[in-house]
C-alpha cells in the first residue's frame, strides 16, 4: 500500500466515524464508546505514520496527489513535513482526551456531538496536511462548522454571544484569507503549496495573516478569546486553546513564512511588537482574572504571542523552540482545561475566591494539577521551559528588546500560576468546596494522566521534537552542499559559509527561480540541494 | 567514575518517583527511609567518583558525559550533560553528604506527619535538583538544576499547605527566584550569541572575546540568578520567610546546599566574571553589604529560626565577599563549613522546637541547658563554629577570608573591616540566641511543655545526624589551615585558580583581630543576656528599622507589586472590556443592520430569484475566462 494513503485515512477515518455515529441508531453509551474508539484508532494511525516517517530525508512525506481542479492547478495534494507531524500528534491524543472526558463527563444529544468532534478531528487533521492552497482552505472552514455547534449548543449560559463573537472574527479572518488564496493562486498559475514559488505581495501576505491573527488570537484580535472559551464546555475549551489555536500559528509557519520571504522581513517588527505586547498583556490579565477559565484562557493569549515571537524570528532556535512550544501549550493548556472542567463539577464554580484547599483529601488532584502548572509556568528543566528558553534565545537575534519582555513575562507566569494552584489546592476550603468533593475519578485519571506523561517524557527529552521538525532536512542539506562544493572547479574546499534563506518548507523548484530573483554575486553560488530544501546560497571562501 | 554520578545523580529522582507512584502502598517510614537510602546511595557514589578522580593527575580531572540531546535547533545542541570534576565532586560530597544526614533526620522530626510520603518524595526531588545544579556540564543544565531548586524549595516551604502564610512565603520565594531565573536566562541568551555554545570548555575560552559590555551584562545576568537564589542584596527578602516551611527543610535548603548555589555559580563561572572586574567586585560588595545588614536584624528576631536563617544570609555574604574577590578556594571552604555548623544549628534547634511542642518564639523558652544536655552541646559547637572560635571549624574558613580580603587593595581593606564588624555582631546574635534559649531559669512555657525525646526510632533518627554533625562542625575546619596545609586549595585549583593569596602576617592578622572582636560579641551577650548586667539597649528607630528589616517588604511592594497589579487592573478596565464588549455591541447592531438590508432582497418573487443567479452566472463567467 502506497504510505500516502495513511495521511488520507488519518483525515478519513474520523469523518467515516462521524458518519457512522450519525446514520446508525445507537444508544449513548455505544456512541461514546465507539466515537472514543475510533480517536484511539486515529492515535494509532497516527504512530504508524510517525513509524514510517523518514526524520532523515528532507521534503514532504507519505503525500498523495490527485488533480481536482485541473485548469486550476487545484490538487487533493497531502503529506506530512517533520513539525506537521507533531501537530497532527497533538491533534489526535487532545482530541482523543476530549472526546474520553466528554464520554465520562456524559453530553447531551450524544450522536450529534460525538459526530461533531470526530467530524472537526478530520478537519484538523486536514489542515495540517493540506499542500494545496485551496485544500488547506476547505479544511478550514470544515474546522469552524462543528465548533460553531459545539460551542454554540452544548455551551454554557452565555453561549450564543460567545459563538457570535467567535464566528464572526472567525468568519471575517476567513474571507480575508480566501481572498488571499485566490489572488495568489491565480498569480501563481497555481494552488500548489509545494510547487509554487514564494510571492512578494505586501497585500496577499497580509490577508493570511489577519485570518491566523485571528484565529491564534494575536493581541488585540482576541475579543472573542476569553467567551469562547469560558462558555464552551471543557473539553471544548480544550480543543480550542489546545489545538485550534495551533492551527493558526502552524498557518504562520507553513503559508505567512515559507512563502513571503520579503514580507515578513517588512512587517517582522511591528508582528514581533503586537506578539510581545500580547505575552504581557495575557499575562497581567491572567494575574488579575477571577475564573479558573479566565486564567487558563489569558495565559493562552501570552503564550501564543510567546510561539508567534519564535516563529517571527525566523532562525534555527526560534522556529524549533515555537514549534516544541506548540505542542508543549497544546498538551499543558488541554490539561488544564480538563482539570478546571473536573473541579467545576466539584466545586459547582469556577470561580478562585470560592474554591481552596483542594489538596487536603485528595492527592491525585493535587499532583496532577501541580504538575501540571508547574510545566506551565515553564520551571527550568521542564518542556516548556525548553520550548520558551529556544524561542527566547531565538528572538533575542532579532532584538534583544523582545527578550527582555519574554523574561518578564517569565516571571509574570509564575505569578498567576502559582496563584491558580494555591487558590485550588491550598489553604483552608472555599466555600464552594464540599468535604464530599471527591478526588479525581479513575476515568478522569485515564484521561488526564497520558497527557501529563508525555509532557514528562518531552521534559527529560524535548529534542525529541526539536530533533525531528527541520533539524534533520538541514543537516542533510549542508552535507550535500558540502559535497556539491567540494567539486566546484574540481577543487575541494575546505570550508564554506552556508547561509539559510528562510524558507524551509518549499519545494526544490523554486530554488532555480530563487536564484534567478536573487542573483548571487560573484563569489557566490547558487545550488539546487535535495527535494524540499531550496535557497540555500554557498559563499565560496 | 562516570557511571558513579549518574548513579549519583538518579538516584534520589528514582526515589521521588516510586514514592509518588507507590502512594498508600509504601507506609509513611518506609517512604523515609527509601529516601534516605538513595541519598546515602547519591554520597556513596560521590565518594568513589571522587577516589576515582584522586588517582588522575591534576591536570586531568576534568570528565565530561553526555546521555543525550536535551535541546537543539540547527548546529546548536545542548546536551544533558554531566560535568565530573574537583569543583563538582566537591559539592556533590557536600550535597549528598549533608543532604543524607537531614533526609535521615527527618524521619524522626516528621514522625506523625499526614503527608510524610508526599515529605520525603519533595525532599529527594530536591537533591536531585541540587545534584543536577552542581554536576550540570553545561549552562543549560545548571539552569534546569537552578530552577529545579527553586521549584522543590517552593513545594517545601510551602509542605503545610492549609497555612496561609507558608503558602504566601513559598510563592514569594519562587517569585523572586524566577526573577533570578529570568536574568540568568538573558545571560545565556547573549553567550549562545556570541559563542554558539552552553558547553563550559566552549564558553570559558573564548571569555576574553566577548568583549566588555557584553562580559559585563553576562556577568550581571548570573550576578542576578545568584543574589536570588542566594538571598543577598537587593534579592533577599524571601529568606526569612522561607522559614515557613519544616525545620530539616530550613537545614538543608535554607542553609547548607541550596542556598549557596549563588557562591558555587560565581566560582564555576568565574572565568566569565573575571571578564567583568567591577561585576566581580560588585558581588563582594553585595556580600559585605549583606553580611552587615543581616547581622543587624538578626540582633532583634525574637523567632529561633529566624535568627539562624539572617545568620545564613550574613555567612553567604561572607561567602560572596570572598568570591567576589577571586579567593574562590576560600569562598568554597566557607561553603563546606558553613553546611556542617549551620545544618548543626538549625537541627539542633529543630530538637528543641521539637521538645517544646512547635514553640519558636525564645522569649518563652529559657532554662533549656540542663534539661537536653547534649542538645546543648551540640548548639553551643554550632554557635562557637559560627562566631568562628578556634578550633571550631568556621574560625579557619572564615578568617581565610578577611585575610584574603586584606590582599585586594583598598576595597579589599574596606571590605575587610565591614567583615570585622560583621564578626562582632556574628558573636552577638549568636550568643544571644544561645543564652535566651537554654541558659537561665526554665521559663513558665518549658515547665509546662516540654517533654523529653524517650528512646526509639525517632530520637535516633533525630540524635544520630546531629552528633555526626557536631563532630564535624567541631574539627571539620582542620581540612585547611592557612598557607601551611591546603589540600582544599589545591584539590579546587585546576578548576578555579584564586586571584587573591594571602600573605601569613595578613592571616595572623585577620585571626586575632577576628576572633578578639568574636570574643567581644560573645561578652557582650553574656553581660547583657546571660549575667544581665545591663539591660537590653534600645533605641527605638534602629529597633523599627531592623525589625522592618530595612523596609525592603514595604519597597517591593509599593515598587514591584502594587504597580503590576495596578496595571493588570487598569488594563482589565480600559482596554479588555471595551475590546470584549465593545465588539459584542458593535457586532450584534451590525449583523441587524445586514439583516435588515438582506431582508430587502428577499423578495418572494421567482423572477428576481431567476435574474439574480443569471447575473451571478455571468459574472462567475466573465472572471473565470478573463483569469485564463
Amino acid at each position: 500500500m502506497n504510505a500516502g494513503w495513511l495521511t488520507t485515512a488519518l483525515i478519513l477515518l474520523p469523518v467515516a466515524g462521524a458518519i457512522v455515529v450519525w446514520v446508525l441508531p445507537m444508544r449513548p453509551f455505544a456512541v461514546g464508546s465507539t466515537a472514543l474508539l475510533v480517536a484511539l484508532a486515529e492515535v494509532a494511525l497516527w504512530v504508524d505514520a510517525v513509524a514510517r516517517f523518514d526524520f532523515d530525508r528532507p521534503g514532504l512525506q507519505l503525500d498523495q496527489q490527485q488533480s481536482w481542479f485541473s485548469d486550476l492547478h487545484v490538487s487533493y495534494h497531502v503529506g506530512f513535513f517533520g513539525f506537521s507531524l507533531w501537530l497532527v500528534g497533538l491533534t489526535v491524543v487532545v482530541l482523543a482526551a476530549a472526546t474520553g472526558y466528554a464520554f465520562w463527563a456524559g453530553r447531551e444529544r450524544p450522536r450529534a456531538y460525538y459526530g461533531l468532534m470526530l467530524l472537526l478531528t478530520g478537519a484538523i487533521v486536514g489542515v495540517f496536511v493540506a499542500q494545496d492552497l485551496l485544500l488547506f482552505y476547505v479544511f478550514w472552514e470544515a474546522m469552524l462548522i462543528p465548533l460553531y455547534f459545539l460551542v454554540g449548543v452544548w455551551g454554557g449560559a452565555g453561549r450564543l454571544r460567545a459563538t457570535l463573537l467567535f464566528v464572526i472574527y472567525t468568519m471575517a479572518g476567513s474571507l480575508l484569507m480566501l481572498a488571499a488564496i485566490i489572488v495568489f493562486g491565480l498569480s501563481a498559475g497555481t494552488f500548489d503549496l509545494v510547487n509554487s514559488s514564494t510571492s512578494g505581495s505586501d497585500w496577499i501576505f497580509l490577508g493570511f495573516v489577519a485570518a491566523f491573527a485571528v484565529k491564534a488570537p494575536i493581541f488585540p484580535l482576541h475579543a472573542w478569546l476569553p467567551e469562547a472559551y469560558r462558555e464552551s464546555s471543557p473539553e471544548v475549551a480544550a480543543v480550542l486553546s489546545g489545538v485550534v489555536s495551533k492551527v493558526a500559528a502552524f498557518g504562520f509557519l507553513r503559508i505567512a513564512i515559507a512563502k513571503f520571504p520579503g514580507p515578513v522581513s517588512d512587517f517582522r517588527t511591528p508582528i514581533l511588537v503586537l506578539a510581545a505586547c500580547g505575552l504581557v498583556y495575557g499575562s497581567l490579565l491572567a494575574f488579575r482574572a477571577p475564573d479558573l477559565r479566565g486564567v487558563i484562557a489569558y495565559s493562552s493569549l501570552a503564550q501564543l504571542g510567546l510561539i508567534t515571537l519564535g516563529l517571527f524570528a525566523v532562525n534555527d532556535l526560534g522556529l524549533n523552540g515555537a514549534v516544541l512550544q506548540m505542542v508543549n501549550h497544546g498538551l499543558i493548556s488541554a490539561t488544564l482545561f480538563l482539570l478546571a472542567g473536573g473541579i467545576e463539577r466539584r466545586a459547582a464554580t469556577g470561580e478562585l475566591g470560592r474554591l481552596g484547599g483542594m489538596a487536603r483529601g485528595r492527592p491525585a488532584l493535587a499532583t496532577v494539577l501541580m504538575t501540571t502548572g508547574v510545566i506551565a509556568l515553564a520551571v527550568p528543566g521542564s518542556a516548556a521551559f525548553a520550548g520558551e528558553f529556544a524561542i527566547l534565545a531565538g528572538v533575542f537575534n532579532t532584538g534583544w528588546g523582545y527578550s527582555v519582555v519574554g523574561a518578564v513575562a517569565i516571571v509574570l507566569a509564575a505569578m498567576y500560576v502559582l496563584r491558580l494552584i494555591s487558590a485550588v489546592l491550598h489553604e483552608s476550603p472555599g466555600p464552594a468546596v464540599s468535604e464530599a468533593a471527591l478526588d479525581l475519578r479513575p476515568a478522569e485519571l485515564s484521561v488526564l494522566v497520558p497527557m501529563v506523561a508525555i509532557l514528562l517524557v518531552l521534559s527529560a527529552w524535548p529534542a525529541a521534537i526539536t530533533e525531528r521538525s527541520f533539524a534533520s532536512t538541514q543537516a542533510t542539506a549542508i552535507s550535500q552542499l558540502r559535497r556539491a562544493l567540494s567539486n566546484v572547479n574540481g577543487t575541494p574546499i575546505g570550508t564554506a559559509r552556508i547561509t539559510f534563506h528562510p524558507v524551509h518548507v518549499a519545494s526544490a523548484n523554486n530554488v532555480a527561480r530563487l536564484c534567478k530573483e536573487q542573483p548571487p554575486s560573484s563569489d557566490e553560488v547558487c545550488l539546487e540541494v535535495g527535494s524540499g530544501y531550496p535557497g540555500l546560497s554557498a559563499r565560496l571562501p | 567514575m562516570i557511571a558513579a554520578a549518574w548513579v549519583c545523580l538518579f538516584s534520589p529522582l528514582t526515589a521521588a518517583l516510586a514514592i509518588t507512584l507507590a502512594g498508600n502502598r509504601l507506609s509513611r517510614r518506609g517512604a523515609g527511609f527509601l529516601a534516605t537510602s538513595s541519598v546515602v546511595v547519591s554520597f556513596v557514589a560521590a565518594v568513589v567518583a571522587f577516589a576515582v578522580l584522586l588517582g588522575d593527575s591534576p591536570d586531568d580531572r576534568s570528565h565530561p558525559s553526555t546521555l543525550w540531546s536535551w535541546l537543539t535547533a540547527g548546529q546548536l545542541d545542548f546536551g544533558l550533560r554531566i560535568l565530573v570534576d574537583p569543583l563538582s565532586t566537591f559539592m556533590m560530597l557536600i550535597v549528598s553528604g549533608v543532604g543524607a544526614l537531614i533526609v535521615a533526620y527527618s524521619i524522626g522530626y516528621m514522625d506523625g506527619d499526614d503527608e510524610e510520603r508526599r515529605y520525603f518524595a519533595y525532599m529527594a526531588l530536591f537533591v536531585f535538583s541540587m545534584l543536577l545544579l552542581v554536576q550540570g556540564g553545561n549552562l543549560l543544565m545548571l539552569l534546569a538544576g537552578w530552577g529545579l531548586v527553586g521549584l522543590s524549595s517552593y513545594l517545601l516551604i510551602g509542605f503545610w499547605h492549609e497555612r496561609p502564610s507558608a503558602i504566601a512565603a513559598a510563592k514569594k520565594a519562587f517569585v523572586m527566584n524566577a526573577v533570578g531565573d529570568a536574568t540568568m536566562a538573558l545571560a545565556l541568551f547573549l553567550l549562545i550569541q556570541r559563542t554558539g555554545s552552553l558547553n563550559f570548555e566552549v564558553v570559558f575560552p573564548q571569555a576574553g572575546s566577548l568583549g566588555g559590555w557584553a562580559a559585563n551584562l553576562v556577568a550581571l545576568g548570573l550576578l542576578g540568578g545568584a543574589v536570588a537564589k542566594s538571598a543577598q542584596l537587593p534579592l533577599q527578602t524571601w529568606l526569612p520567610d522561607a522559614m515557613e516551611g519544616p525545620t530539616p527543610v530550613s537545614a538543608l535548603i535554607h542553609a547548607a546546599t541550596m542556598v549557596t548555589a549563588g557562591v558555587y555559580l560565581i566560582v564555576r563561572t568565574s572565568p566569565l566574571f573575571e571578564q567583568a572586574p567591577r561585576v566581580l567586585e560588585l558581588s563582594a560588595g553585595l556580600g559585605a553589604a549583606t553580611l552587615l545588614m543581616a547581622g543587624l536584624i538578626a540582633l532583634v528576631q525574637v523567632d529561633i529560626k529566624r535568627v539562624i536563617a539572617y545568620s545564613t544570609m550574613s555567612q553567604i555574604g561572607y561567602m560572596f565577599l570572598a568570591a567576589g574577590l577571586g579567593a574562590y578556594p576560600n569562598a568554597m571552604f566557607h561553603l563546606m563549613t558553613h553546611a556542617f555548623f549551620k545544618a548543626l544549628l538549625f537541627m539542633a534547634a529543630g530538637i528543641v522546637i521539637h521538645a517544646l511542642l512547635g514553640e519558636q518564639d525564645m522569649r518563652r523558652m529559657g532554662g533549656l541547658r540542663r534539661l537536653m544536655p547534649l542538645t546543648y552541646v551540640a548548639f553551643l559547637v554550632g554557635a562557637l563554629a559560627l562566631a568562628g572560635m578556634p578550633p571550631f571549624s568556621g574560625f579557619f574558613s572564615k578568617d581565610s577570608i578577611l585575610a584574603a580580603a586584606l590582599d585586594h587593595g583598598w576595597y579589599g581593606d574596606v571590605l575587610w573591616v565591614v567583615g570585622m564588624i560583621g564578626t562582632f555582631l556574628t558573636g552577638l546574635y549568636a550568643f544571644r540566641m544561645l543564652f535566651l534559649v537554654f541558659w537561665g531559669e526554665p521559663s513558665a512555657f518549658v515547665r509546662e511543655h516540654f517533654h523529653a525525646l524517650g528512646r526509639g526510632v525517632v530520637a535516633y533518627s533525630l540524635a544520630w545526624p546531629v552528633g555526626i554533625l557536631t563532630v564535624l562542625a567541631a574539627f571539620g575546619g582542620f581540612l585547611q589551615f592557612a598557607d601551611v596545609w591546603t589540600p582544599v586549595s589545591n584539590w579546587l585549583d585546576p578548576v578555579a585558580p584564586p586571584l587573591v593569596e594571602a600573605t601569613g602576617t595578613q592571616e595572623a592578622v585577620s585571626s586575632i583581630v577576628a576572633v578578639a572582636l568574636g570574643l567581644a560579641g560573645i561578652g557582650t551577650a553574656w553581660w547583657i543576656y546571660a549575667a544581665r548586667r545591663a539591660p537590653v539597649p534600645r533605641v527605638a528607630a534602629l529597633q523599627t528599622l531592623f525589625e522592618h528589616k530595612f523596609y525592603f517588604d514595604e519597597l517591593y511592594d509599593a515598587a514591584f507589586y502594587r504597580p503590576a497589579v495596578f496595571l493588570a487592573q487598569a488594563l482589565g478596565r480600559w482596554v479588555e472590556r471595551p475590546l470584549v464588549f465593545g465588539s459584542v455591541r458593535e457586532l450584534s447592531e451590525g449583523v441587524r443592520g445586514l439583516g435588515l438590508e438582506t431582508r430587502r432582497l428577499q423578495t418572494g418573487l421567482v423572477r428576481t430569484y431567476a435574474l439574480a443567479i443569471a447575473a451571478s452566472l455571468a459574472v462567475v463567467t466573465v472572471v473565470f475566462v478573463a483569469v485564463r
